[in-house]
């Protein structure tokens, strides 16, 4: 009996002993500071939070180790040459081989620019630029869906809407909202519609009254502001000051708490939102609803509705790593990363390709939804139309 | 017609921002020689200060704007003593690299209190008021008030007391002014406390128009500047002039040539301006 005892006592601290509970780290490069932060802030907090609770659920398992995860995050400012040089010290200095976040276009597509030579792989967020994952990078994925695959969907619904004349109102000379009001136009034009105007601002602005004063001149049948959160709020809160009473129509992803800093609600009210079916309390899933409370308890604050993107970056390394088997083969976890199907932690409702999260390109695809401002919360009203097998098959043809 | 009126109406309010920004930057310049790159941060602070007391402190508006002025007023006094009284005789490169150093000190210290998020003055001032076809929200009625109000004091200040005849000789001929028994010592302190006040002023205008975030202060002293140029150096009736001829050109190109191009556009005029009056508008040749 004594024996039998010893031995299992030797046993157990020999398992012990081999399956070593280890620390991984993982870095996040996102705008924390500036006129982005709006969306790389509670992007790289849904990092912290999901490793928070992978560890709290005994962390990541590759064969008998256990791995911890431990989040090193810079800010990049959206800024491309801040993002490159956050990247560089995370690999170079931080020895990090797994990098999430990435907010923002400009930023995201200068580290994509050089992170297929690197022994890393890149998960990005909320960036929305197609070209991100048009150029067959294998060690790349992104969450978010390419900006004119919504802006597609968004002209098909105003169409439908029976707007004939509608202005636009955006920050045109970022890249992917330029491509989402393109898309948007395509299809408004299928239907007889037009944009007579296409109005720009940018990211520092905050008087658009000039712009929304020529709009009302042209007397179009809608409005669709196309922007950060921030200067969109402006737009509706002045849109009403000069008396537009049009339909407005956006693509912002802002949460109500970034709108009610600038705008009432009462400017706000019957204010569509044309986005991926992004987080909002009131259409959000038992995955979204726990992930909103949890977050609001940590940060005390409420979470934008792009948050998630992070989020579910979060589980999906977790699951190709375990199903790789390993964290020092990058390629491997790559490779893992576009046979994974969803996992079921997350929080956006993916519209798997084959199956799988992510299609040949490293793009997830995630349905499109129209959302409403009414009484002070976004509504989901309705799904808007979102062929992602079709999108995928397109976004393979580009170079 | 009403298209124009209303552009008009729109760039008068971001003219009368322009003109507060301009008028310390000019009366700073005209007396002391100093370009005072860190006047848009210092508004910054001012707007920032406003929105705290307003909602941390609970205080009403008109008290908050009270105590941010009387702070603007000191902070004015210490900029002075502590940062440009020591290098009023050195070589004006000094002035210039602690302007350029006290700005990045302001900045840094505005994020350090009041954090990085935008945040905009909350107002009661709802309503919009529809003069045949021209709409006036009412704030920016207030805030076109408030500047026209400012610079009346400040014209008055300047022309009609003591102390403004004294800051103008100053301005004129600091030696003929020390014979005449003005105290050369005291005069600085006045002109940056004016300054740096009316600078606030400006701040509270933009964080409750617009808003107030880091970087904002930046973009607001490069057009007091321009603003500073384009109505002649020093020229109190020049940045007044200068401040609406920028808001208003802003407005109209933005509305009638292109939306993507408003700021060249209004620097184009400016330079055209100036390739005509090199002195600026109201500058002396």
């Amino acid at each position: 009996m004594k024996l039998t005892t010893l031995t299992a006592a030797l046993a157990l601290a020999g398992t012990t002993a081999l399956a070593a509970e280890k620390t991984l780290d993982i870095g996040v490069s996102d705008a924390l500071t500036g006129g982005a932060a709006v969306y790389g802030l509670p992007q790289a907090n849904a990092v912290k939070m999901a490793a928070e609770e992978i560890n709290a659920a005994g962390g990541i398992k590759v064969g008998d180790d256990t791995y911890m995860l431990n989040v090193i995050a810079y800010d990049d400012k959206a800024n491309p040459t801040e993002a490159s040089n956050s990247v560089r010290k995370l690999i170079d200095r931080d020895g990090v081989k797994y990098i999430l976040g990435f907010c923002c276009s400009g930023a995201t597509g200068a580290v994509a620019s050089f992170i297929e030579n690197e022994d890393a792989v890149m998960l990005v967020g909320n960036a929305a630029e197609r070209s991100i994952t048009t150029r067959e990078i294998p060690n790349l994925v992104r969450t978010r869906p390419p900006a004119d695959y919504t802006g597609a969907a968004a002209g098909t619904f105003v169409a439908q809407k029976g707007h004939k004349k509608v202005a636009v109102l955006g920050a045109l000379d970022i890249g992917f909202y330029a491509s989402y009001v393109d898309a948007f136009e395509k299809e408004l034009e299928k239907a007889g519609g037009e944009i007579v105007t296409r109005e720009s601002f940018g990211l520092k602005d905050r008087d658009m009254t000039p712009q929304l004063t020529k709009i009302r001149e042209l007397g179009p049948d809608a409005i669709l502001v196309v922007g950060y959160v921030e200067p969109a709020a402006f737009i509706y809160r002045q849109a009403v000051e000069l008396g537009i009473d049009v339909p407005r129509f956006g693509f912002t992803s802002g949460s109500e708490e970034q709108f009610l800093r600038v705008a009432t609600s009462e400017q706000m009210e019957g204010v569509w939102d044309l986005r991926p079916t992004e987080l909002t309390l009131l259409s959000a899933s038992d995955n979204g609803i726990a992930y909103h409370a949890n977050y609001s308890e940590k940060y005390g604050i409420a979470p934008s509705p792009s948050s998630p993107y992070a989020y579910d970056q979060t589980y999906a390394l977790k699951d190709a790593i375990e199903a790789a088997g390993t964290v020092d083969d990058t390629e491997a976890v790559a490779a893992a990363l576009r046979e994974l199907p969803v996992p079921d932690e997350v929080v956006m409702q993916y519209l798997p390709v084959d199956g799988k999260m992510f299609d040949v390109n490293g793009q997830a695809y995630t349905s499109n939804g129209a959302f409403q401002w009414q009484g002070g919360n976004w509504v989901f009203v309705q799904d808007l139309p979102s062929d992602a097998a079709a999108y995928s098959a397109f976004l393979s043809t580009i170079d | 017609m009403i298209e124009i009126l209303q552009q008009i109406i729109n760039g008068m309010a971001i003219g009368g921002v322009y003109v507060l920004i301009a008028l310390g930057l000019t009366t700073v310049f005209g007396i002391l020689g100093i370009a005072h790159f860190a006047h848009g941060s210092v508004s910054m602070f001012g707007g920032y200060l406003t929105f705290f007391l307003v909602v941390m402190w609970g205080l009403p508006l008109a008290l908050a704007i009270l105590i941010a002025l009387v702070v603007g007023f000191l902070l004015g006094v210490l900029i002075e003593l502590l940062a440009y009284r020591p290098v009023r005789n050195a070589n004006h490169i000094n002035a210039f690299i602690v302007a350029l150093g006290l700005t990045m000190m302001v900045e840094g210290l505005n994020l350090e209190f009041f954090g990085h998020e935008q945040v905009v003055i909350p107002t009661d001032f709802s309503r919009v008021f529809n003069i045949g076809g021209v709409t006036i929200p009412e704030l920016r009625l207030y805030v076109i008030l408030a500047a026209a109000l400012l610079i009346a004091a400040m014209t008055i200040f300047v022309e009609k007391t003591k102390t403004g005849q004294a800051i103008r000789a100053v301005a004129e001929n600091r030696d003929a002014a020390i014979l005449m028994g003005v105290n050369v010592n005291t005069i600085p302190l006045v002109v940056f406390s004016i300054s740096t006040a009316l600078g606030v002023c400006a701040g509270v205008m933009v964080g409750a128009l617009f808003a107030i975030a880091p970087g904002i202060g930046e973009g607001l002293v490069v057009k007091g500047f321009a603003v500073l140029i384009l109505g002649g150096l020093g020229s109190i009736p020049g940045a007044v002039v200068g401040g609406l001829v920028l808001g208003i050109t802003e407005a109209l190109a933005a509305g009638f040539i292109s939306s993507a191009y408003k700021d060249v556009i209004a620097f184009v005029a400016m330079i055209l301006v100036l390739l005509v009056r090199p002195q600026g508008l109201m500058g002396k040749a």
